[in-house]
């Protein structure tokens, strides 16, 4: 599939840099023309990712649109993209939380406008490159090149501790990813190639390597998620970031880590994946419960939805290390949803900062009655983000917990309360800042959402629900290319492997019926 | 028969000759127009530079030795006088604006880095002990004249003294090693030395080795003798710095890869343990150092001592990766401490050149081309894609894995995660701190096109590092 005569992977992939030029020439001053430029860019960029869908294939597992070509020959890293349906649903959310960030920020940045844009489709270019990347030295480049925009949207448009907050992100993700890099190194010494593909169909490394490996890489990833103890750089990177900077990093970067075990982790590392399986599920767990509780601390709206995030996430990495099927599709599913919601969340607070420039939820109350439509939006997104059925976060965690619980169901068991705290943090945050009388003067005349406003939300309502209702064909989608990378982790023992053949098939789906039925 | 051979050689040498052919022409325009010639002696020799160039891509290759087996006019030397070269047009061209400035213009610094640069083509080509000396000193001495080429200058002066004693201390140690390995085995020719040392480890041949090559890590200013660097790069003018924090490395590199790949070959299993530590002990020392300075040329001499620390990892894993890894990374080095020092001479404070970091700060609304070259240049000397500095240390790393080192490659890791918080310091005062009021815009100048020449280079050469080697192959250099 090609635009324009560019194959699609690379057109999708730098359009946005192209963006960026046209947003380059236009002068400085004129903060309309560039704004409509970025949001133009934006969209379009959404509507060339969307037209992927037309010639992808769901029923195949395998990568598709695949480009390759020569690289860097002295050391035999190629130019090698290609995509699958969980790389295809995660596109699709980076280029639309990216026009939903673009388009939020029309009123939000009044200070240099012109680097805010370039660096948000930088950004861009680096999240979608590493969604599409299948060589590990290609997807290096773009996982690194993400930093620097981030490190800019924080550090130039963020809040009071903005500097504190831009270093220590770029400082905790740069060190798990240059131990990362030396892993990479080692893999490439033993596959003798960087090209994700070839090192599948050569089977998995010996037993010692893949566990070094996998800790060089599980530092890159956890740090990303990001897991307990690895965490402390998320609260302060989202409270101090813009909204649309908030909406990327929760919705678009804490995905990398959890897509990195998907991708990469699992399938070539099927024996320390399951060595460590102890490890990563006992901090999934603590992430979980920490998270909640930390959660229901909070005094700062933004703080409280980070940390949130963290338990969320927690969820993700415990339902793909059960390597149930049903759990990691649940996962991938759930990493989409956690965009959405949490991104939403995100842009709710930005609302209201922006009005009243605080985030402290003592300040607000009874918002309920002044501003009908913004507690709509609110409530629809914290019941997603609890996991109502009939919203998207219901199906997520219905998988994960349901595959959990058929692995083990004590970590099924602690895994609940997490769902109970979040439920008590989300709900009680709703009621303190809508419920109750409006006695804050500065409260008074606030306005509702503007049109613009509640655009911005639209799209993340309309998946809310579709996927709450519907969630077929975002599974459709995954369905293949989870099964193929199960049937890779479990592969080692020849009787176990057969079992988890005959496994994925029939039980998963009946739960997965299960599942839609008690959403109906 | 020996005359002839000799005459026979001598066209291996053209870009030498020719070269101090510049030298000379550069000072007597000097001496002989004493108003103009000195901006004059500057143009000859960057034409000079450019021209000599040309003649070491065209130069013949030797397929043995020359001059009864003292010289060897390889590929692999003729990377390396490339190198040179690039490094003294940068510094003369930064050096221009900066004389502009101090309003004095030592018209025979213009003559002395050619000849700085003569003895270090020398020394790159040589492949006997004596050879190696000679040239060695010969590109020593006149550097040491460089550093204080400002006689008046207190700062400048104290710099030339410190360097010219440490260095032939440095010297004179590196001599020792090289008569004890002389008086061992009979010969000055690596080729035969090689042969000599090939049995038994003799403790003392080892102390010979050790010494030669401490006399080299000194003029690197790797750790344990890198304390006169950021003195030295201090106090003397910025464009030299540039120069001796570039060119006088990339030929200590050369010449330890000519040594180890010769005459220490057999030493193996005992220079690279030398080098695993002192490449860790450079890198940390470098790095951990450089967190603490608020003087920019200070920094930058830490993070230069650090940049030798990562070279060093080629040399601990030295192999054909290795050798690829350090050609590539000495070019990114020497374009990123160009463009460093070259910050250095962007902006004015008051009647002379800014010294702080805090003296950047609200770069970017002074000019953005300038804050765009920074921040290029501060992600590829911190190693980030997609710029040549990663690619280097990805070449380096990836050296060290292939030998079995990855511990090596994560020390080396870390240390861009350590150099991240210094380097970033200047990313901050450039683009987040308010600078002083009324600032007026940055004009265009010599530095400014140098920054920005390079943070192209960088960026080209960290998307498509293939270009620096295919040029190799293509040109017939590398090996």
């Amino acid at each position: 599939m090609s635009y324009l005569g560019i194959p699609a992977l690379t057109f999708i992939t730098f359009l946005p840099l192209a963006g960026l030029a046209a947003v380059l020439l236009v002068p400085g001053r004129r903060a309309t023309a560039l704004r409509v430029v970025a949001n133009v860019v934006a969209g379009l960029e959404f509507l060339a990712t969307l037209a992927l869908l037309l010639r992808f294939n769901p029923g195949s597992g395998e990568m598709q649109f695949i480009e390759r070509a020569d690289w860097i020959r002295a050391v035999g890293a190629q130019y090698l993209m290609g995509i699958d349906g969980i790389s295809l649903l995660l596109i699709l959310l980076t280029s639309l939380l990216t026009f939903v960030a673009t388009l939020s920020s029309w009123k939000a940045i009044t200070e240099r406008v012109k680097e805010y844009y370039a660096f948000l489709l930088l950004l861009e270019v680096g999240m979608i490159g590493v969604f599409v990347s299948l060589d590990l030295v290609l997807f290096y480049v773009f996982w690194e090149v993400m930093l620097v925009p981030m490190y800019f949207l924080i550090g130039v448009w963020g809040g009071e501790r903005r500097l504190y907050a831009a270093i220590k992100f770029f400082l905790y993700t740069l060190f798990g990813s240059v131990v990362m890099l030396v892993g990479i190194l080692m893999l490439y010494f033993h596959y003798h190639t960087f090209d994700l593909t070839a090192m599948l169909a050569a089977g998995a490394a010996p037993a010692v390597l893949q566990s070094w490996v996998f800790l060089a890489f599980f530092l890159g990833f956890a740090i990303k998620v990001p897991m307990f103890p690895f965490h402390t750089w998320l609260p302060d990177a989202h409270v101090e970031a813009p909204t649309a900077g908030s909406v990327i990093l929760a919705g678009v970067l804490l995905k990398m880590g959890t897509y990195g075990f998907v991708r990469f982790s699992l399938p070539l590392f099927p024996d320390a994946s399951r060595k460590f399986v102890p490890l990563i599920v006992v901090l999934a767990l603590i992430s979980i419960v920490y998270g909640a509780l930390v959660s229901l601390m909070q005094k700062d709206m933004k703080k409280l939805i980070a940390y949130s995030s963290v338990s969320h996430m927690g969820f993700v990495m415990l339902g793909l290390f059960t390597f149930s099927p049903l759990a990691v599709k649940g996962a991938v599913l759930q990493m989409i949803n956690h965009g959405i919601s949490t991104g939403a969340l995100f842009l709710i607070v930005g609302v209201v900062y922006e009005r009243r420039h605080t985030r402290l939820i003592s300040e607000f109350g009874g918002l309920a009655s002044r501003l009908p439509v913004y507690a709509a939006v609110f409530l629809i997104m914290a019941l997603s983000s609890i996991g109502l059925p009939g919203l998207n976060g219901f199906v997520g965690e219905f998988m994960i917990l349901m595959g959990t619980w058929n692995t083990n169901w004590v970590w099924a068991a602690v895994a609940a309360t997490g769902i109970v705290l979040g439920a008590a943090y989300m709900l009680w945050l709703y009621q303190r800042v809508m419920f109750g009388r409006l006695e804050n003067p500065a409260n008074q005349s606030l306005r509702d959402l503007s049109v613009r406003e509640f655009a911005t939300f639209l799209p993340l309502i309309v998946m809310a629900f579709w996927i709450g209702l519907y969630p077929k064909p975002f599974l459709a989608l995954i369905d293949k290319p989870v099964e193929k990378i199960i049937r890779i982790v479990r592969s080692e023992s020849a009787p176990a492997a057969a079992a988890a053949a005959a496994l994925p098939e029939s039980p998963p789906r009946a739960s997965e019926r299960g599942a839609r039925a008690e959403v109906r | 028969m020996e005359q002839a051979s000799v005459l026979a050689g001598l066209r291996y040498l053209v870009p030498e000759i020719a070269l101090l052919g510049v030298a000379a022409a550069a000072l007597f325009s000097h001496i002989f127009f004493p108003r103009k010639g000195r901006r004059a002696a500057g143009w000859v020799s960057l034409a000079g530079y450019l021209g000599v160039a040309v003649l070491v891509l065209v130069s013949p290759r030797s397929a043995g030795e020359l001059f009864a087996g003292s010289l060897a006019v390889d590929g692999f030397a003729l990377y390396f006088k490339l190198s040179f070269l690039l490094a003294a047009a940068l510094a003369t061209v930064l050096a221009f604006r900066f004389f502009d400035v101090e309003g004095s213009e030592p018209g025979e610094a213009y003559s002395l880095m050619p000849l700085t640069v003569v003895g270090m083509m020398v020394a790159v080509s040589s492949v006997d002990l004596i050879t190696t000396y000679v040239a060695f000193e010969l590109f020593a001495i006149p550097s040491y004249v460089l550093a204080g080429i400002f006689k008046k200058d207190r700062r400048s002066a104290e710099a030339g003294v410190k360097y010219f004693f440490l260095g032939t201390l440095s010297s004179g140690v590196m001599l020792l090693g090289m008569a004890l390995v002389y008086g061992l085995t009979g010969e000055t020719q690596y080729r035969a030395i090689a042969g000599a040392l090939a049995g038994a480890a003799n403790p003392l041949a080892m102390a010979g080795m050790v010494l030669v090559l401490a006399g080299l890590l000194f003029k690197a200013a790797m750790v344990p003798f890198h304390m006169w660097a950021p003195d030295v790069y201090e106090g003397a003018p910025t464009p030299l710095v540039v120069f001796l924090s570039t060119a006088p490395k990339a030929a200590v590199f050369a010449l330890a890869v000519r040594l180890i790949a010769g005459p220490f070959g057999p030493f193996e299993v005992h220079w690279t343990p030398l080098f695993q530590s002192v490449a860790v002990l450079t890198m940390f020392w470098g790095n951990i150092a450089a967190l603490a300075q608020k003087n920019l040329k200070r920094l930058m001499a830490y993070s230069s001592i650090a940049h030798a620390g990562y070279l060093a990892i080629g040399l601990a894993a030295w192999g054909e990766m290795a050798r690829w890894a350090i050609q590539f990374y000495i070019i990114a080095y020497i374009i990123m401490n160009a463009a460093a020092f070259g910050l250095a001479l962007l902006v004015r404070k008051g009647d002379t050149f800014a010294e702080n970091v805090d003296d950047l700060a609200g770069l970017v609304r002074r000019s953005p081309l300038a804050a765009a070259a920074i921040l290029v240049l501060l992600l590829s000397l911190t190693g980030i894609p997609p710029t040549a500095g990663f690619m280097g240390k990805y070449f380096l790393f990836a050296a060290a894995v292939g030998k079995g080192m990855p511990l090596l490659a994560v020390a080396g890791a870390l240390n861009s995660v350590i150099s991240l918080f210094y380097y970033f310091r200047i990313g901050k005062a450039v683009f987040f701190d308010d600078g002083p009021d009324g600032a007026p815009a940055l004009p265009p100048s010599g530095p400014l096109v140098v920054l920005a020449a390079a943070a192209l280079a960088l960026l080209v050469l960290g998307i498509a590092p293939s270009i620096v080697g295919s040029f190799a192959v293509a040109a017939g250099l590398g090996r």
